[in-house]
């Protein structure tokens, strides 16, 4: 076990942290985080309509487009928020000017979609120009990454090869940075008008299908949802936040994801996926990741002086699944006894919960909570199923007895060394 | 002494920032300490003066990118060790602010 643990913390670690902490990774993580809040709070809308009330469901029916509005703003445009944020964050890690990045990318994300001049059949009245939004969504979260890359990264080849309009030294700063963008911006827009409309190639469509086998595999499949539980787990276990690291990586996918299942179920459909977005916080990182809440309640039970201390610090952050305390007290990492039931623990989670949800025995997540929210009622909220609180408790005493044993292994340990102490 | 702890959400070091907060009033050390998360640090360290940024350990894969953040505004950069960050490790922390303090 030794071994293998400084396996995962010289040879598994470092690569994976680098790619993470990949410059353009990286600000495809923050910018996608800044748009968490707004699904969070558009999401919320799904859950007032899907309210399992039948005289509410008659309530709100003749009133459902009108409800809906505020999640078809945010969820429904998470790909443009997040082409605004990826581009300020790119830019701001250049040293170029953040909202240039921004507004370059949303402009290069908004020219792959085609407006259409549209005319009410109904009532026969103009529309105007209208752009779909059906790739502004989850659908265009990897258009959005492209285009931002591409925009940003124009952006500072103006800037590095000094390809700008100059202003004299008399021209307020303000002024003078709107007209530094000129260059770059008209060789983004030319260049991606030129692939949509002169070419006609279709963008988001291809890279819709190109990554489809990726989603579809993170989405429905056991290895989809067993690696990624696997990898945070153990790169948490050498000392290094799993989440964060992976997430990175993921996220983006995850989001895909959930953005279809709320999509579905705003039509009045049946969610699909299984691996989205609050998969994991839900049903595996029950407390924080590697399900620890279960062993903040054991170390709070335990005879070492020193377990009972930490389990005492670290359960209320942990009802709110946040876990440091417990992982840097006990501690967890680089932690040969505990590491293990940490890496099991989730991974059989992780199984309960998939089976319980391919045969359908729990509905799939369909809203966004937040993910500090105590597990059960998180639960019922992100699946809008009082079934998903009973397999949170499940999932917590399957974590509670795969600790157990080692728990008791590591407090004899203690307790052993804490009698030494004494007698000294 | 003012302090920038940051870990990757600003959840939990204000967990420990808000121990080694207490531990200084104890010791009756003049000290300014706040969390942040990795998304905000730019922002922050362009807005505040610190003297010190402090890295929560299992955010230590993204050290290179703090220490670049901060060379900016020619902060000094410390990791935590792991058994630091936690209320119980906070005393020592604060110890080793002191120290760095002192110098």
């Amino acid at each position: 076990m030794e071994k293998f643990m400084k396996w995962i913390e010289e040879k598994l670690m470092p690569p994976m942290a680098t790619l993470a902490e990949q410059r353009h990774l990286r600000a495809i993580r923050d910018g996608i985080i800044s748009t968490l809040s707004l699904i969070i709070v558009g999401s919320f809308f799904l859950v007032i309509v899907n309210l399992p009330i039948k005289s509410w469901e008659a309530f709100i029916e003749p009133r459902l487009g009108d409800i809906v509005l505020p999640f078809r703003i945010t969820v429904g445009l998470m790909a443009l928020y997040a082409s605004y944020g990826m581009g300020y964050s790119l830019a701001k890690s250049y040293d170029l000017d953040g909202i240039s990045g921004g507004v370059l990318s949303m402009a290069a994300f908004l020219m792959t979609n085609i407006p259409l001049n549209v005319v009410d059949k109904a009532t026969n009245t103009e529309l105007g120009w209208i752009i779909p939004m059906e790739y502004l969504g989850g659908a265009g979260m990897f258009t959005a990454i492209l285009t931002m890359i591409l925009a940003v990264e124009i952006l500072r080849f103006c800037k590095t090869k000094n390809i700008t309009i100059r202003m004299p030294e008399q021209v307020p700063a303000s002024v003078a940075r709107s007209f530094e963008a000129l260059i770059p911006a008209s060789v983004i827009i030319i260049i991606i008008w030129a692939i949509r409309v002169m070419l006609g190639f279709d963008i988001n469509n291809a890279l819709m299908k190109l990554f489809s086998p990726l989603v579809k595999i993170a989405g429905n499949t056991y290895i989809g949802i067993l690696i990624p539980t696997l990898l945070i787990t153990l790169l948490w276990a050498a000392g290094v936040h799993g989440v964060s690291v992976i997430g990175s990586l993921l996220r983006p996918i995850w989001l895909v994801l959930l953005e279809e299942n709320m999509q579905i179920v705003a039509n009045g459909g049946v969610a699909p996926n299984i691996g989205t977005e609050g998969f994991y916080d839900l049903f595996m990182w029950i407390g924080g990741s590697g399900g620890t809440l279960a062993l903040c309640v054991l170390f709070l039970l335990s005879k070492s002086a020193y377990l009972k201390q930490v389990g005492k610090f670290s359960l209320v952050p942990g009802l709110f699944n946040i876990n440091e305390p417990i992982i840097f007290g006990a501690p967890i990492i680089l932690n040969p006894i505990l590491a293990i039931p940490f890496i099991v623990g989730p991974a059989i989670t992780a199984t309960t919960t998939y089976i319980a949800m391919k045969l359908n025995l729990v509905s799939k997540v369909s809203v966004m909570a937040p993910w500090t929210l105590p597990s059960p009622i998180k639960a019922v909220i992100a699946t809008n199923d009082w079934r998903a609180a009973v397999l949170a408790i499940l999932n917590f005493l399957i974590l509670l007895a795969v600790y157990y044993p080692f728990f008791k292994a590591y407090e004899k340990k203690l307790l052993e060394e804490e009698q030494q102490k004494e007698v000294a | 002494m003012k302090v920038l702890m940051v870990c990757s959400g600003g959840m939990s070091s204000t967990i420990v920032v808000k121990a080694i907060s207490e531990e200084a009033k104890k010791q009756d050390f003049p000290l300014e300490i706040e969390a942040i998360g990795t998304t905000q640090i730019m922002e922050e360290m362009e807005n505040v003066n610190y003297d010190l940024l402090i890295v929560a350990p299992q955010v230590k894969h993204r050290l290179d990118y703090f220490k670049e953040v901060a060379a900016k505004h020619d902060v000094p950069v410390e990791l935590i060790p792991p058994m630091g960050y936690t209320p119980i490790g906070a005393p020592k922390v604060l110890n080793e602010l002191i120290k760095k303090h002192e110098k």
